[in-house]
């Protein structure tokens, strides 16, 4: 089972004149089955986190660690923008973060790809494809690997309302099949209340401010008034701590 | 009525041309090449009426370079041989140039510090008007083969070495993030990220280093050897054929028209096949390089080519 540990978590920026705090005394964990949302105005080190996560950020001080079973976990990152190489194809961008480059992978590759409906784009390159069509490459990419853990920054936000929506379907799905663990960041907390069952809040400064669970059944339509009013709850919530920026 | 009618028609407009005759009239390429003809028909009258010898007509030019293709020349080196020298010298002096210029040009991009220190040498290079590095090439290397290629160098290094700069600081972080994120090796990185982001770059810096190296060795073989392309346009130039002139000018122009459409074209759509068109891409890698003007401009005339063709 994988777990993801965040302990006393401190990350600063140093630039010439001046040091960002961007997470500050950060604690939580995750394990299991479980899709955790970690919202919050922009700018409260959100995305560090993930990048901390990941191995692309070192931590200034604290833990944070993913963990299969004790060993490092493998993680799959979903980004902001979809971040292929636009000079190869589909098909060799999700090779390109296989362990091993053989037949097995590319099969399993070809699976993932045709999971998101885009098998047929196997040989095209990123460029001929849309955006939409491109995140969800990127999402194939996440899962070709098999990840213990996937991590996800603000995956549909460059995309329209209708797209969307139909991959947020898509992601809960999946997330239901494979049952991965799941840390999913965006400051949309509609979305956050559509998928996730735990929801980590994050405050200016990068501080944890409020660690909540969302008991709601599976699957959940935005319009449904048990969704709407745990939206509005959670907004009211983000009054209360003086999140929202006046 | 009826034949009123018809005087009305006849009235009402120009007369009407053919449609393929009007599209031929209308054509952007039918004006460029009746610009050409109108020039080369008043050269060949204007000249007879001049009183001097030494300005050929076109027929005259036009004869000399038959000749010359036919290989049937005055001069001590057919135009194949002289060509095929320069164009060796040229290969061998941008080659040295590549393996000096990557390496300078990609510590220039990766430390600030090397930066700041070859950066005054670097401008003042691409500033030098390639006829100064001829005449010092000559002054202390003298009438050798070595004299010509070092020539080249000079004159086409430093577009290898700001150009291979510029290149790896526009290397996309967030690509490289996104290898680091799944725990690719370093290699694999430099190898399918770090790299093919160069190539614009790198095709940019031949662009301009072989252009500039070009010029620089024409000015080389005239000054400082006895063989090659520029040598073989001072013997005209010293026999008193302008026609021998102005044909090696032209022969310069159709060799490199030559080298673009044919070698750097098909190598460029090759490397560059994941572009879904040069002119949706041009913003993201450009970036400050050279390249740009060439794009743009690449561009302009596609356009213009597609408007005469009528296909869009």
């Amino acid at each position: 089972m994988a777990s993801i540990k965040v302990q006393n978590l401190r990350k600063e920026f140093v630039t010439s004149d001046s040091t960002v705090v961007a997470l500050e005394n950060a604690s939580f964990e995750a394990s299991g089955h479980v899709f955790v949302s970690v919202v919050g105005p922009s700018g409260c080190g959100k995305s560090t986190l993930l990048n901390i996560l990941s191995g692309i950020e070192t931590p200034t001080s604290g833990i944070a660690e993913i963990t299969e079973n004790g060993k490092k976990a493998r993680n799959g990152y979903v980004f902001q923008a979809a971040r292929l190489l636009p000079w190869r194809t589909v098909m060799d961008n999700l090779m390109f973060v296989q362990k091993d480059r053989d037949a097995k992978s590319r099969e399993r590759c070809q699976r993932y790809l045709d999971m998101v409906d885009l098998g047929h784009t196997a040989n095209k390159y990123p460029g001929q494809l849309s955006g939409g069509m491109q995140q969800r490459v990127g999402i194939a990419r996440a899962f070709s690997i098999e990840p213990d853990v996937l991590l996800m920054d603000e995956p549909f936000s460059h995309l329209d309302a209708i797209t969307g929506r139909s991959l947020r379907k898509e992601l809960h799905q999946i997330w239901m099949e494979t049952k991965k663990t799941v840390l999913f960041v965006t400051h949309d907390v509609g979305e956050a209340v559509e998928l996730s069952n735990r929801m980590v809040i994050f405050g200016k400064g990068g501080r944890l401010r409020e660690d909540l669970k969302i008991d709601l059944p599976f699957p959940r339509d935005p319009a449904d008034d048990a969704v709407a009013l745990t939206k509005a709850n959670v907004l009211r919530k983000f009054e209360e701590l003086d999140l929202v920026a006046s | 009525m009826i034949g009123m009618s018809s005087t009305v028609t006849v009235a009402r407009g120009p007369i009407r041309l053919p449609q393929g005759f009007r599209r031929f009239w209308r054509s952007t390429k039918t004006a460029r090449a009746i610009s050409l003809v109108t020039f080369l028909v008043g050269w060949q009258l204007v000249i007879p009426l001049l009183p001097t010898a030494l300005i050929p007509t076109p027929i005259e030019v036009g004869e000399f370079m038959w000749a010359e293709i036919r290989a049937d020349t005055l001069a001590p080196e057919t135009v194949y041989q002289a060509f095929a020298t320069s164009l060796r010298r040229l290969v061998t002096g941008f080659g040295i140039a590549l393996l000096i210029g990557i390496p300078l040009g990609l510590l220039m991009g990766l430390f600030k510090r090397v930066e700041s220190f070859l950066h005054d040498f670097v401008v003042v290079g691409l500033a030098m008007p390639s006829l100064v590095w001829a005449l010092i090439a000559a002054m202390w290397f003298g009438f050798v083969e070595r004299s010509t290629i070092i020539t080249v160098v000079l004159a086409s290094v430093t577009f290898v070495i700001i150009n291979v700069a510029e290149g790896v600081r526009a290397v996309p972080k967030d690509l490289l993030d996104m290898g680091k994120a799944y725990g690719t090796s370093d290699f694999h990185r430099v190898r399918h990220v770090v790299f093919p982001s160069l190539m614009p770059f790198l095709f940019a810096s031949m662009r301009y280093g072989l252009a500039n190296g070009w010029k620089g060795l024409v000015l080389a073989e005239i000054y400082a050897s006895t063989s090659g392309a520029g040598w073989t346009i001072r013997f005209w130039y010293d026999a008193r054929r302008a026609q021998g002139v102005i044909g090696y000018a032209l022969f310069f122009m159709i060799f490199a028209l030559f080298a673009e459409r044919l070698v750097f074209k098909k190598l460029s759509d090759r490397v560059f096949r994941w572009r879904p068109s040069v002119g949706a891409q041009a913003p993201a890698e450009t970036d400050g390089s050279a390249e740009e003007d060439l794009i743009e401009l690449e561009t302009a005339e596609d356009n213009l080519e597609r408007e005469a063709s009528g296909k869009h």
